[in-house]
């Protein structure tokens, strides 16, 4: 298990690392591989839900991406039976655990983070400069210096945490089965979809209460699909993974666009939204994106737009 | 990297730029492919918008020995439209993927254009000569009163101003479900290939109602779906023999004589991967994105993302050589991954035929980041890097190479991997058949580079 050292890449500063003992539980770069995992997870989520084409998206680019997603599933299955090893990143004595209470006030304001899913939906002018997530590259737990943006994207607020930081907190938030949601997040909550219906003997994380949509509805949505690509991921992607439901509850399905036009969509809409709407939550809980009508979990966009402002603080 | 001066290196300069100058792009300027025809004497370009322009190089100014004919515009024309998928409800790009050329045989020139879905054989011919004194005609063409018409002359021939017309001649369409990304004409000239993400269809040139497919890698459950094919080209002398590349990093080399399809591979040329490379991306960016032969036949050519292999047709287990184009951007690949330039195609091209023979040497080019392009000699075992940019560019001016600086101190000159700009990117160059001429496309500008002739 910890041998996952063959598979990391870091720059090449990082081969030192190997074998190395960084601490105790050689936690830190067990916890970034795992960070750099999860990141490249949510990102290739995006790509296939973000998109939305006028033409269809290539065929090349959706399977990379779905393999991508499916070789980081297969290990996280594999270390779904050493799940307890996932704790220590949470335990007091990890040195990452100061950046945790650091980071915790700023949970809440996940949604100005860089991983915010509109800086990089394709229509984002492409950066001169590289995009955030070269942090993770950089591999440092400290806080990272400011964050480059060009374009449309807002500055980021003040209390802007590094990226990693705000996973780790977010492990660390759902480990102790954070109780107190942010206004915020209770809004997001009470719209997103009721995904503990898909998996009613998995779920056993608090769930968010008010959750209208049930799981009847959801599949008929997604049934009712043309699916334009043909390409789906296998009914098995990213479902009976008690890991997702106990690190990533309360996902809100705002992110997603059920539009029928987009095959993007089309080719997720086999794929259980489950875990993907769980880990989509931690990072940007919203979107500007504009309402389906048939989609009737998806948060009030006034409201929506209030919040942006509020966390944004234009 | 190549020095100046000493023995058969080139000493590239800058000849012409062709586009808009100014930085903002109209996305239907952005150039798609760029082509020389066969002889050289014409250069294609295909943009977003569907349009091809052809340039014809001058007639070589006796006078002027000091360099080769100009490039000038001798043909543009809208190639393609876009349209509309009623039955997925998307629309079809107008973008031109490929052009190719088809060799000259009589007065007219051919070449093929294709985009997402459809394939069009056009005729480019040259009209210097009209008609005229018909006896029922006017010359504006208003018909002449037959009653008015006393004698009879007969109509003679008077030049005209050139005029070049492109005309479709057959257009092949209705044979890909998915996105065509290649085109190949065969060396019996009568048929060709074209490929898309999972099929391969082969063509007759005359024949626009029916084409046969060869190669299929649709699995019977799209979800099992993890492989697609990227490009496929035939053998320039054998002409039952095409090879495909696919998303996974292999080769797969087929003969038309073994089964009517193609689905068994005669050889699979596959690099095994470097445990010490791997990463995440390791699957992404082994994908490949270009794949020509050498003239010979006897080697073809490879791109993905990072490098550019050479593979000897008889060795199929690993490349003769591999080239890195951006090694550096390694450790960048998860940026990259996020804004999308790790699925950028970039092509690559060998030097012209008559030079391969000549004096035996071998040089391929490609591009990368920057408007940064690279070439690297297969005798001399150097590399170069040079720019495509309006700056610093006089004609007959030796260009200067550039460096990228990894890491650590940046010496002067050098440019470092956070400064380089993403958004400029070289995919598109060709080489001129016979002469040391390059073709280098940036977004929406065509360089045209010579080497200095004494």
């Amino acid at each position: 298990m910890l041998g996952k050292g063959g598979k990391r890449k870091f720059d090449e500063h990082e081969d030192g690392l190997e074998g190395k003992v960084v601490s105790p539980t050689d936690g830190p770069s067990k916890v970034s591989y795992t960070l750099q995992r999860q990141t490249i997870f949510n990102i290739s989520l995006m790509k296939l839900y973000n998109h939305r084409p006028l033409t269809e998206p290539s065929l090349q680019k959706t399977v990379l991406i779905n393999n991508m997603l499916r070789r980081i599933q297969e290990e996280l299955k594999q270390e779904g039976s050493l799940r307890p090893v996932f704790v220590t990143a949470s335990q007091p004595a990890d040195p990452l655990s100061d950046n945790f209470r650091e980071a915790q006030p700023a949970f809440s304001h996940l949604a100005s983070q860089p991983l915010l899913p509109t800086d990089f939906v394709s229509t984002t002018p492409l950066e001169s400069c590289l995009t955030p997530a070269s942090l993770l590259e950089d591999d440092t737990f400290c806080t990272s210096p400011t964050v480059q943006h060009d374009g449309p994207t807002k500055s980021p607020p003040p209390a802007l945490q590094p990226v990693k930081d705000s996973f780790s907190s977010a492990l660390d938030e759902i480990e102790e089965l954070c109780p107190a949601p942010t206004s915020a997040e209770a809004v997001a909550a009470e719209t997103a979809a009721d995904d503990s219906k898909d998996h009613p003997s998995e779920s056993n994380v608090q769930k968010p209460e008010g959750l209208p949509e049930s799981r009847t509805a959801e599949s008929k949505l997604m049934d009712s699909l043309p699916g334009n690509f043909e390409i789906t991921t296998s009914t098995g992607f990213l479902t009976d993974l008690t890991l997702d439901d106990i690190l990533f509850a309360d996902i809100d399905t705002s992110m997603y666009d059920f539009d029928p036009c987009t095959s993007a969509t089309g080719a997720a809409s086999k794929m259980a939204p489950v875990s993907a709407d769980e880990l989509l939550k931690t990072l940007a809980p919203y979107s500007s994106q504009p309402v389906t009508p048939n989609q009737p979990f998806k948060m009030d966009l006034t409201e929506l737009d209030h919040i942006m402002e509020v966390l944004v603080g234009s | 990297f190549l020095g100046a001066g000493g023995g058969n290196d080139i000493q590239w300069c800058f000849s012409q730029v062709k586009g808009a100058v100014d930085d903002d792009v109209a996305e239907a300027d952005i150039i798609s492919t760029v082509e020389f025809n066969h002889s050289g004497e014409l250069l294609a370009t295909g943009d977003k918008g569907g349009r091809v322009v052809i340039f014809q190089q001058e007639q070589e100014n006796k006078t002027q020995s000091h360099s080769r004919g100009e490039y000038n515009v001798y043909s543009t024309f809208q190639s393609h439209e876009p349209e509309f998928d009623y039955l997925k409800s998307l629309e079809i790009e107008e973008k031109i993927n490929k052009i190719r050329w088809l060799p000259q045989k009589n007065a007219a020139q051919f070449l093929l254009s294709t985009n997402d879905k459809t394939i069009k054989l056009w005729k480019i011919s040259e009209r210097d000569k009209r008609p005229e004194g018909y006896n029922l005609k006017e010359e504006d063409g208003r018909y002449r009163d037959p009653t008015t018409v006393t004698t009879l002359r007969v109509p003679v021939f008077r030049p005209m101003d050139l005029m070049v017309e492109a005309s479709p001649r057959r257009i092949f369409a209705n044979a890909h479900t998915y996105h065509i990304n290649s085109i190949s004409i065969n060396s019996d000239y009568e048929t060709y290939l074209s490929a898309d993400d999972l099929r391969i269809n082969l063509w007759h040139l005359e024949i626009t109602d029916r084409s046969f497919n060869i190669v299929d890698i649709k699995p019977a459950n799209m979800e099992e779906l993890t492989e697609v094919i990227t490009a496929a080209e035939f053998h320039p002398n054998s002409c039952n023999t095409f090879v495909y590349s696919s998303s996974k990093g292999t080769i797969r080399l087929c003969d038309m004589r073994a089964s009517a399809l193609c689905d068994r591979h005669s050889k699979l040329f596959e690099e095994p991967e470097d445990p010490s490379n791997r990463s995440f991306f390791s699957e992404i960016i082994s994908s490949i994105s270009d794949v020509k032969f050498s003239h010979s036949g006897r080697y073809m050519m490879t791109r993905d993302y990072l490098s550019v292999k050479i593979w000897d047709l008889n060795m199929e287990n690993r490349p003769v050589e591999t080239y890195q184009v951006h090694e550096y951007l390694r450790s960048k690949l998860c940026s990259l991954y996020e804004n999308d330039c790790i699925f950028d195609k970039f092509e690559c091209c060998w030097n012209g035929s008559d030079r391969q023979v000549e004096i035996f040497s071998i040089i391929v080019m490609t591009g990368s980041y920057n408007n940064f392009f690279r070439m690297f000699d297969r005798n001399t075992k150097r590399d170069i890097t040079l720019e495509a940019s309006r700056e610093n560019n006089k004609p007959r001016t030796v260009l200067k190479p550039r460096k990228v600086c990894a890491s650590g101190k940046r010496k002067k000159d050098e440019i470092s991997v956070d400064s380089l700009d993403f958004n400029k990117k070289i995919l598109h160059t060709a080489w001129h058949p016979k002469e040391n001429i390059i073709a280098v496309a940036t977004t929406n500008n065509l360089y045209i580079f010579q080497d200095k002739m004494n």
